[in-house]
């Protein structure tokens, strides 16, 4: 893994297209900013790990009956 | 950004837009697939299919959140926002994916909705920023069999 010292305000720049930016440092907080094109998703880890086994488990792989919603009142 | 999600719940479900989704960002876990069909039918009303246009046999199941959760607010950043050039609030199509347990009951997830630009057919799957409110699974109801 690369290691880089930022101090406050200081950028990575990842493949010309992706800045990371030392917005805050607060005890054991560091607040990120992070500009990336729209193609690429960036999310925490945490989340993104429990979304991504969310959608394998949703994903049909046939087409297979729908449950029924009960009727609105 | 609020206000986009409350007007989504009255459009008309039947009125699937024709075409090829892209989504540049794919679906979390399935990044690799970009091209989704979206597909509705009366029988299945108001699920539908958003299906790989590559591979027809997967699909995920969506609804969109009105019928399942009547508070639901996703906060979605402006970037976010701006990435799928919505500039109108009702260009912005969300839809949340059905998971099918085993044993019958159903959930939705209300953390990663998939949010479409009507008007270009863009999407992409979003993660709130005030997703921590909600469930990955929350129930669906279910009519009694």
């Amino acid at each position: 893994m690369l290691v880089l010292a930022r101090k406050l305000n200081q950028n990575i720049v990842i493949d010309g297209r992706i800045i990371v930016r030392v917005l805050r440092v607060e005890r054991d907080v560091v607040k990120l900013g992070i500009q990336a094109p729209t193609s690429i998703p960036v999310h925490r880890q945490e989340v993104y790990e429990e979304i991504q086994r969310s959608n394998k488990s949703a994903l049909n792989t046939g087409p297979g009956s729908v449950p029924r919603l009960p009727d609105k009142p | 950004m609020k206000g986009a999600e409350s007007n989504v719940v009255e459009q008309d479900v039947q009125e699937t837009p024709r075409g090829v989704i892209q989504m540049p960002g794919g679906i979390l876990g399935f990044e690799h697939v970009k091209k989704y069909v979206l597909l509705g039918s009366r029988e299945e009303a108001p699920f539908m299919r958003l299906q790989m246009a590559e591979n027809p046999d997967l699909s995920f199941l969506v609804i969109e959140p009105g019928y399942v959760a009547d508070t639901y607010q996703p906060d979605i950043s402006e970037a976010e926002v701006e990435g799928l050039g919505l500039t109108r609030a009702e260009d912005a199509w969300l839809l949340n994916i059905v998971t099918l347990h085993q044993d019958g009951h159903a959930t939705v997830n209300l953390k990663g909705p998939v949010l479409i630009n009507r008007n270009t057919l863009i999407a992409k799957q979003v993660v709130p920023l005030n997703a921590a409110d909600y469930s990955l699974q929350h129930p669906l109801p279910l009519a009694a069999a």
